[in-house]
Order: C-alpha cells, then sequence, then structure tokens
C-alpha cells in the first residue's frame, strides 16, 4: 500500500455502515475518542493556517504604510495594483521558471537514481545511497551559502572550469541574469534531487514484484518495463512528490535570499521574497503583501488542482 | 497507570490545541535562556545597544562605555550584534505588531532610512529635541537625516563623507601623483584612469554591480538626489543623473571600473590590491587599514567633479548612520549616556578615530590634535583633517521615506544599462517603480 | 532500446559500466560541495577564495573569529529546542490524528480529513503576516511556541500516519479491545511500537524542516538572544567583512545535527515511506 490517498477513500471499506447506523454505548464512546484523538491536530491546523489565511483575505483589502492601514477603496485596490507591478511580474516569471524547468529535471533525475539505485545487483549500494541522499540533509541557508561561495567569479566552479580548458575566462556567474538563474536551478537540483529519490525507492519497495517478473516473461527491456510497469504503480508517490515540489518551489525563499539576494536587477527573486521585501524591508505595506500572498496560494492551489486531475485522468 | 498515562496524554493535547491562549500571559518570559536582554528587564544601570559592526559602530559603541564608566563604574551595556539587513525587518515587525518591550534602549540607524522609519514608526523613538543631547553641534544636514517635522530622533554617529581614495604605489607605476587626481573632472579622471589601466593592468575602483553608490555619489556632489523638494522621484528628466550614469557607463565600459557581485567581493579587491583607489564614505578606511602590508601606499583626495552641471562639486556623502533612543529605552540614562558620549567626549572620537576610522560627525571634535596627526598609513597625509574639511562642503540633498526603494530602482536601470538597453527606458521604468511604491 | 533477450556475460558486464560512470558522477556532484564546505572550514579566508581542496590548520582560528561576536551555544541551544519539542510534538499530535483518522473512520471525519489536506497547498507566505500579528497579540513573539506551534500539525504528517494505520491490522485492535484495553492504551502500546518505522520517517522529516526554518524564525524571533542557527549565518554574510573559513564552519557545524539524525534514522526513513509493517 502506498502512503498516498488524497482522493476519496475505497467505499467498499467494511467497517463503514456499522458505525453509522445504531451507535452502541461503547461505539459512541469510540467515536468520541476518536474525535479527540483528531482534535489537536485539527485545532492546530485551523488556527495556524486556515484562520491567518481568512485574516490574510481581510488584510490584503486594506493599504496604506506601517501601522496606518485602511480599507482600501475600492476594495480590489492591491489586486488592481499588482497588474501594474513590474517587479510582481518579474518575480512571478523567475518562480514559474524554475518550477518548469527545474521540477520535471529533478523529478526525472530522481525517477532513474531511484531505479538505479533499487536493482538488488547494484554494486557499493550503500555509499551511492549515501552520496545522493546527503544533500537533503543539508539547511537550506547553508548550502546556499556554499553555492554563493563556489559561484563566485574566483570561487571553485570557475576555478575548475578554468582548470579543464571550459572557459577563457572567469564566468560571473551571480552577475548575470541567465547563469544566476541556472545557480539557482543547479542548487534546487542539488539540494532536492536525492530527498526525492528516498520518496521513489519506498515507493519501489511497494511495486509487486510479480509484476516486473510478468514483464520480464513477455519479453520486455528493463525501459520498457520500467515505463510501463514501474511508473504506473508509482502514481501516486509521483503525484505526491510533484505536488510537493510545486508547492515548494512556488514559495521558495531561503535560496533567492541568501544565494542571489534577488539580484542581479531582481532577476532571480522570487515571489515570496518580494513579498518579504515588500511587508518587512521597504516602507511596510502589509495590505498589498497580503494581496500578494493570495496570489501565490491561488496558483499553488490552481497547479495542485490540475496535477491531481491529471494524475487521476492517466489512471 | 495506564489510565493515568492517557489521561495525561489527552491533557497535553488539548492544552496543547489552545496553549495559544493558556500560555501567553505566563510562558513568554520564561522561554529560553537569555531572555532578559530587552530593556524593562535588564537592570538600572544596563542599556541594551543594536548595531551592527565589530569592527566600527560597535567597537565605538564599547569604546563609549568605557568612557561613560568613568563617571559612573556601574554602568554597562549589551550590544547585540544585529546586521542592518536584519536589524529593519525586526523593527518593521516589532512596530507593526506593537511589541515595543523587545526594543532596545539605543540602536544604530542608517542615515538613508531615517526618514522612512521615523515617518511610518514613529512610536518606535524617543523624540529627543528637548534632551540634553547638544545637537546644534552637529552639521544641520546630517541632523536632518534624523529630523521629522522638527522632531529629532537621532544622535548622529559617523560622517559618510566621499572620498577618493588612491593606491600612490599603483599611480607612481603609472607615472601620476595623488595630485594628478585633485581638483579634476570626471573626464579627466576617466582619461587618467584609461593610462593607468594600460600601465599597471590594474582599474581605478571597483563596486557592486547594481549597486547605485558610485553613482547616487555623484548625483549629490551637484546637489542632486532622486527627489525633488516636494518629494516627488525625479530619475526621469534629472541631468545630473544622466550625466552620472553616462559617466558610469564609460567607467565600466573602459575597463576602469571593476564591476563585482557583493560587498566581500568588493572589499576583496581593495585590500588584495586589484584596484588603485576607490571613491567611497570615509568609512571604508576601516576596511582598508586591514591591509596592512598596503600601509603608506594609501592617500585620500577629493571627488571627481561632473562637468557641465549646475552646483557641481568635489564633494558628496555616502552611508552614514545615526544612534536613535527607542521608545523602549531608559530614556534618562540613554540621552545622558549619549550626550555624555557621542554628543560630548572628545575623548572617546579621539579613540575611535585612529583605530577605527571613525570620523565625528560632532563638530567639536574635529578641533582636537588626534584629526591633525599625519596618519601612517595614508603616508603621513592628515587625513582626517582632510575628510573633516570636505564634509563642511558636502551640498546637501533629500532622501525622503522612498529611498532605498529609489536606490534599488535605479539599481535596477543601471544593471539594465549595462546589459544593453537605452538609458531613457531603463530610468523611465525605474521612475515608474518608484512611483509605483509609493503610491 | 530494442528489449535484449539473455545477454551474454560480456555484454552484461559492459552494461553495468555506463552505470557506475552516472553513479560516480552524481556522487562527484553530490559530495563535492559538501566536501569543500568541510575543508573550508580548516581554511583561512584567502584559501576559501582560492578554493583550496586541501585541509588546512586553521580550524582552531576560525572557531575563535566565529564565536568571538556570534553565541553559537546560544544559536545552537534555541535550534535544538525548537526541532526537538517540534519533532515530538508533531510526532504525538499528528500520528494520534493519522490512527484517529483511519481507526475510528466516519464520514464526517473523512470530510474533515480532506478539508486538513486543503491546508497543504496553503503557501507559508500567505499566512506569515496574519500569524505573526496572531502571536504578536498572544505576546508570543520571541518564544518557543511561536518557532514551534505552526509546524506541529502538517497535512503531510497526519496522511502519511493515516496511510500507516492502513496498514495496521484491525484484528490487533479487536482484540486488543476483547482484552479490555482502553483505546488509548491500544494507541501506545500496539501501534506505536508496530509503526517505528513510520515515527523515523516523520522524524527525519519533521526534525529537518524544523531544523532549517528560516523565514518564520527569522520574522518571530526578534531579540538576537534567541536567534537560531540558519540566522545566525545568514547573517554572517551580513558584515563589512566576511570571514570565509569561520562562515564555512559555521555552515558545517549548521549542517551537522541533521546528517546525524539522517544517518542514524537512514534505513528506517527508506522504510517508513513505504508504509509495510514488518
Amino acid at each position: 500500500m502506498t502512503p498516498v490517498a488524497l482522493e476519496k477513500r475505497p467505499s467498499r471499506d467494511k467497517r463503514k455502515g456499522g458505525a453509522k447506523r445504531e451507535l452502541s454505548p461503547a461505539a459512541r464512546r469510540r467515536s468520541l475518542t476518536g474525535w479527540a484523538f483528531l482534535i489537536p491536530a485539527a485545532a492546530l491546523i485551523g488556527l495556524m493556517m486556515f484562520w491567518p489565511m481568512f485574516q490574510a483575505l481581510l488584510l490584503s483589502f486594506q493599504t496604506g504604510r506601517g501601522s496606518a492601514l485602511d480599507w482600501a477603496d475600492p476594495l480590489t485596490f492591491n489586486y488592481s495594483r499588482m497588474l501594474e507591478d513590474d517587479i510582481f511580474r518579474l518575480t512571478l516569471t523567475n518562480t514559474l521558471l524554475y518550477l518548469v524547468i527545474q521540477v520535471p529535471i529533478m523529478l526525472i533525475s530522481a525517477l532513474v537514481l531511484a531505479n538505479i539505485l533499487n536493482n538488488p545487483k547494484l554494486r557499493w549500494k550503500g555509499f551511492w545511497r549515501t552520496a545522493i541522499f546527503v544533500p537533503a540533509a543539508i539547511s537550506l541557508v547553508s548550502y546556499s551559502l556554499v553555492f554563493r561561495t563556489i559561484f563566485a567569479t574566483d570561487g571553485l566552479v570557475n576555478d575548475a572550469l578554468l582548470g579543464i580548458g571550459l572557459i577563457d575566462g572567469p564566468i560571473n556567474w551571480l552577475g548575470e541574469t541567465d547563469t544566476a538563474r541556472l545557480v539557482i536551478i543547479l542548487g534546487l537540483l542539488w539540494r532536492w534531487t536525492g530527498f526525492n529519490v528516498i520518496f521513489y525507492l519506498a515507493a519501489l519497495q511497494n511495486i509487486d514484484p510479480t509484476t516486473l517478473e510478468a514483464a520480464k516473461m513477455d519479453g520486455a527491456g528493463p525501459i520498457r518495463t520500467f515505463f510501463s510497469v514501474t511508473i504506473p504503480q508509482m502514481k501516486p508517490m509521483i503525484l505526491l512528490t510533484v505536488i510537493m515540489s510545486t508547492n515548494g518551489t512556488i514559495q521558495m525563499f531561503d535560496e533567492s535570499y541568501n544565494l542571489t539576494r534577488g539580484g542581479p536587477a531582481n532577476t532571480t527573486m522570487t515571489m515570496s521574497h518580494y513579498l518579504f521585501d515588500v511587508s518587512f524591508q521597504n516602507n511596510p505595506n502589509f495590505g498589498y503583501g497580503a494581496a500578494l500572498s493570495y496570489v501565490i496560494l491561488i496558483i499553488v492551489a490552481v497547479l495542485a488542482a490540475i496535477q491531481m486531475k491529471v494524475g487521476d485522468k492517466r489512471d | 497507570m495506564t489510565k493515568f498515562r492517557s489521561g495525561v496524554v489527552m491533557a497535553a493535547a488539548a492544552t496543547l490545541a489552545f496553549s495559544l491562549t493558556a500560555c501567553s500571559s505566563s510562558d513568554d518570559t520564561t522561554e529560553g535562556s537569555g531572555g532578559d536582554s530587552s530593556a524593562a528587564a535588564a537592570g538600572d544601570n544596563t542599556l541594551t545597544v543594536w548595531a551592527w559592526d565589530p569592527a566600527f559602530n560597535i567597537y565605538a559603541m564599547e569604546e563609549a562605555e568605557k568612557v561613560y564608566q568613568e563617571e559612573h563604574p556601574d554602568f554597562t551595556l549589551d550590544i547585540q550584534e544585529v546586521t542592518w539587513e536584519d536589524l529593519q525587518p525586526r523593527l518593521t515587525t516589532l512596530a507593526q505588531s506593537q511589541e515595543f518591550d523587545e526594543l532596545p534602549d539605543i540602536f544604530l540607524m542608517q542615515n538613508n532610512a531615517f526618514q522612512k522609519n521615523a515617518i511610518n514608526y514613529p512610536d518606535l523613538f524617543t523624540d529627543i529635541t528637548d534632551s540634553p543631547i547638544a545637537l546644534d553641534e552637529f552639521p544641520e544636514g546630517v541632523v536632518a537625516y534624523s529630523t521629522v517635522d522638527g522632531a529629532n530622533y537621532g544622535v548622529p554617529f559617523d560622517s559618510g563623507t566621499a572620498v577618493s581614495a588612491l593606491r600612490t604605489d599603483i599611480l607612481e607605476e603609472a607615472g601620476y601623483t595623488v595630485d594628478d587626481f585633485t581638483d579634476i573632472s570626471w573626464d579627466e579622471y576617466i582619461e587618467k584612469g584609461k593610462d593607468v589601466l594600460a600601465k599597471t593592468g590594474k582599474p581605478m575602483l571597483s563596486g557592486i554591480a547594481g549597486e547605485p553608490d558610485t553613482i547616487l555619489m555623484m548625483l549629490q556632489s551637484a546637489g542632486q538626489s532622486l527627489f525633488d523638494d516636494e518629494g516627488n522621484p525625479t530619475i526621469t528628466d534629472n541631468a545630473a543623473l544622466s550625466s552620472a550614469i553616462d559617466l558610469y557607463s564609460q567607467m565600466v565600459e573602459s575597463g576602469i571600473y571593476l564591476e563585482v557581485n557583493s560587498w566581500d567581493e568588493y572589499i576583496g579587491s581593495l585590500v588584495n590590491g586589484n584596484v588603485a583607489g576607490t571613491i567611497n564614505g570615509i568609512w571604508i578606511s576601516g576596511s582598508l587599514q586591514t591591509a596592512e602590508d598596503q600601509a603608506g601606499n594609501w592617500a585620500m583626495t577629493n571627488l571627481p567633479m561632473i562637468e557641465g552641471v549646475d552646483g557641481a562639486t568635489h564633494y558628496s556623502a555616502n552611508g552614514g548612520s545615526s544612534w536613535a533612543i527607542s521608545s523602549n529605552a531608559n530614556v534618562e540614562l540613554a540621552e545622558d549616556f549619549l550626550a555624555s558620549t557621542f554628543a560630548g567626549s572628545t575623548e572617546l572620537y579621539d579613540t575611535i578615530l585612529p583605530s577605527a576610522g571613525a570620523v565625528a560627525n560632532w563638530l567639536p571634535a574635529g578641533d582636537s590634535d588626534v584629526y591633525a596627526e599625519p596618519q601612517e598609513f595614508y603616508g603621513g597625509q592628515p587625513v582626517y583633517a582632510d575628510v573633516i574639511s570636505f564634509g563642511a562642503e558636502v551640498p546637501a540633498n533629500n532622501t525622503g521615506a522612498y529611498y532605498y526603494e529609489a536606490r534599488d530602482a535605479v539599481g535596477v536601470a543601471i544593471t539594465q544599462i549595462m546589459g544593453g538597453t537605452d538609458a531613457a527606458s531603463a530610468l523611465g521604468e525605474a521612475q515608474s517603480t518608484v512611483e509605483f511604491a509609493m503610491n | 532500446m530494442a528489449p535484449a533477450k539473455a545477454p551474454t556475460r560480456a555484454t552484461a558486464r559492459w552494461r553495468g559500466v555506463p552505470k557506475y560512470v552516472f553513479l560516480s558522477i552524481v556522487a562527484l556532484l553530490s559530495i563535492g560541495p559538501l566536501y569543500f564546505m568541510v575543508v573550508s572550514a580548516t581554511n583561512t579566508t584567502q584559501d576559501v577564495l582560492a578554493s583550496s581542496m586541501l585541509p588546512g590548520t586553521n580550524l582552531l582560528a576560525n572557531w575563535q573569529s566565529l564565536t568571538e561576536f556570534q553565541d553559537v551555544g546560544s544559536a545552537m541551544y534555541h535550534s535544538i529546542i525548537n526541532a526537538v519539542v517540534t519533532t515530538v510534538l508533531a510526532l504525538v499530535v499528528c500520528s494520534i490524528a493519522g490512527y484517529g483518522f483511519e481507526v475510528y473512520h466516519s464520514p464526517n471525519k473523512d470530510r474533515l480529513m480532506w478539508v486538513l489536506m486543503l491546508a497543504m497547498m496553503i503557501p507559508f507566505a500567505a499566512t506569515m503576516i496574519p500569524l505573526f500579528q496572531l502571536f504578536a497579540d498572544a505576546g508570543l513573539i520571541n518564544s518557543t511556541w511561536a518557532v514551534v506551534l505552526p509546524a506541529i500539525a502538517t497535512p503531510l504528517l497526519i496522511l502519511l500516519f493515516r496511510q500507516s494505520a492502513r496498514s495496521f491490522p484491525h484484528e490487533i485492535i479487536e482484540a486488543a479491545r476483547l482484552d479490555g484495553l482502553k483505546e488509548v492504551a491500544i494507541f501506545f502500546r500496539m501501534f506505536v511500537p508496530t509503526m517505528k518505522p513510520t515515527y523515523a520517517a516523520a522524524a527525519v522529516i519533521t526534525f529537518m524542516t524544523a531544523w532549517n526554518n528560516f523565514l518564520w524564525p527569522k520574522v518571530i524571533l526578534v531579540n538576537p538572544d534567541y536567534q537560531t542557527m540558519p540566522m545566525l549565518i545568514s547573517n554572517f554574510t551580513g558584515g563589512y567583512v566576511v570571514d570565509y573559513g569561520a562562515l564555512m564552519l559555521a555552515v558545517l557545524i549548521t549542517s551537522l545535527p541533521t546528517i546525524i539524525i539522517f544517518f542514524v534514522l537512514q534505513r528506517s526513513f527508506v522504510a517508513g515511506f513505504t508504509g509495510v509493517v514488518k
């Protein structure tokens, strides 16, 4: 059984009917116990996620700098203001660019690596696993600063590339838009690919070995087997990782803040980083910040909905 | 036993869910280890201070503590290092939540950010207009940074007077002296710079790509800023700004201005001897002097002038900071402390000047002999006396609440222009970005 | 790509080579930056900037320069407290909820589960400002609670535990009930010990997330005395002169706890996510 079932639970559950119709005192007490089990988590999620989300909605209809907040006129002022915000558009483009380029590369690499690591005949398996997993244990701020250092103009990467003669002069990695974005993407790939390999390895262990045997019997080669037998069985896990990565990328802050500081000329800045600047670094505009955050929320929700739909369809 | 344990767990879970309200009044003061840093909790003779540079303003604070302790032996300071990039969000956060209890007694503020904070959040500050601190002993232009509607909120600390620091040994190699770079125009500077580059392979100066410090110094040297007197952004139709940007592009293109990516690369270019000089606020002296092997090879002079722009001078400023007394302070003690140190102790400035290069804004300090002393690091030049005389010539300009937004927007525009975008459209975009932020 | 039937031994060996080359490159890229980080922690700033790949002798000096102005002990203490408290509470709260959703499930509870899953889509950035005001109103700024409370209940963990509860044999529960065990006791005595791998996986994920948490602590922990390790190293580059050797040492120290936890629990980690009961 895979750990993912965002969809409704299977209806053929035999425990379902009995509980509802006539509740014996024991069953009722049990049901109450069940509620008691859920309440701490539900209350926390309500208070720490849903309530602030509702507050943010109210806040997004207010304007003013600092603590002098007032209802906007019209109420949607912050949202219409956003349409003229070039920096917002830039950060949106940046964030989506990271999403579109980095997430597919990362997940495909992770799938390939997980499949290789899952091969029982693989030698030095422990070493490979460790090497691939270990970046996932490094803190985001730490690795951002390490990457910042090795991609400096006189940093390790330039030295290495110059050393093997691939480039003639040092590349100003963090100083040019394209290369700075590339560094962020490379950083994300480095940090998160191994993390996803862990999930895929877990999913691979759940694959029914008889289906693989059957594919072999049918004369399917390893690649064919991978696509027509392995991948379909891993679909729930792939869906989960797609949603998690999408969510993480859309909300990315640490890398933008620590690795490139959003530069050059805001061309690597993410939406969350801009939100932070608007709210805390510049003349504080919390109403506008909240409106920005709602746009982030809507993007995440729409993408997640699309992903679940697509994930469902191929069943 | 089981029953007891399960009861405890359920109780714990329930408490947890509602701990927000339940624990709010009692637990917060006891969390963590060293929670007594807020002014209210500290003793009567202790002031908490936020400042950001151990080699510079934190050091100056430590020396001020010693000076004040001579008269008040029980007095202590609790100085906490908070980088500027972190201090601004913290102030915003605290002001927004009205959590003034968490403020230190005194915090350092960038002069350029003072208006923004004092306008948005006057609650953060204590008005020191009528305090024993003699603000009339500071240059008017500097006090203006921390003055909003006639109320003063800050005691000026370091001077941001700009200097052109030069490596005499490199210039000599190219056949020049410091005099060749004194009282010149930017055109001459560029011409000579190209020659220096050709003969020594070293660019004249360096700066962080996308940070408009150099351009803003040029701008202020002509008495201009990014805002007009009414506080409207003037990024377009600004003759001084377009000349400055034009000069800047010429310098970058000819290779005499080395663009680097970060502050530490910038400092590196200076202390590693990769450039023949730099143009910055006098506070850069503290960093220059870390390159002990270059002692005797540095000199300072005034800035090149933008030709053809009204009001152009050889003098400008960059940076500088002021001490603010928070609204949570032990006001009497904090005022007395600042009045007897940063606004009243020649001894203090005499100490911090040579060791940290902290040039005072406090006018009486300039009369001290220490300022007239020849500095060995600068080849025997009495640089600090020179800087004081420069300081008197710096044209005033206004910063306003949106200085940082404008500064960032100009930084973006410069990056775009360096990348090939047409200057007029890049500046137009910057103008609308600032107008947008103010809207 | 044609299906290869019964390859000869020679081709089989040859076929393996690209795989090992590929793995070696991946491993090199993976470990390279870490090796640089470890080596740089022992080097001077000059050596770090010169990209020295050899260990130096500057470790002690870096440590001194790191601790001269930075209270590493305090930051470490707060990081550990925050991460440990978060992890322990998250495991208790989420596992009991996941178990509750599965074992006592009813249509209403399923609906609640569905609503809670929606929270997975809420980006933290969207809740940050109101959350901040909530904690400010409650007077909880600078408190461990402010860091911990928002991180305890996460949809992902609840989901994980509900899935593992689904694979937990229901007969065990029935049998325990017949033996007169209380519901809570069944959870703690039967479920928890069986689900150790799931707990390990959940612990690793939660601990790492809590340890790495940066934006929220940066906002809510205003007093420098409460700063955590990620905040400390981020601020490290904000000064006027950066000591890279000391920075790399700080980065290394910040990474050590998560690396250790990860290696200790690595095996259970994969097993936990498979959700298989041994």
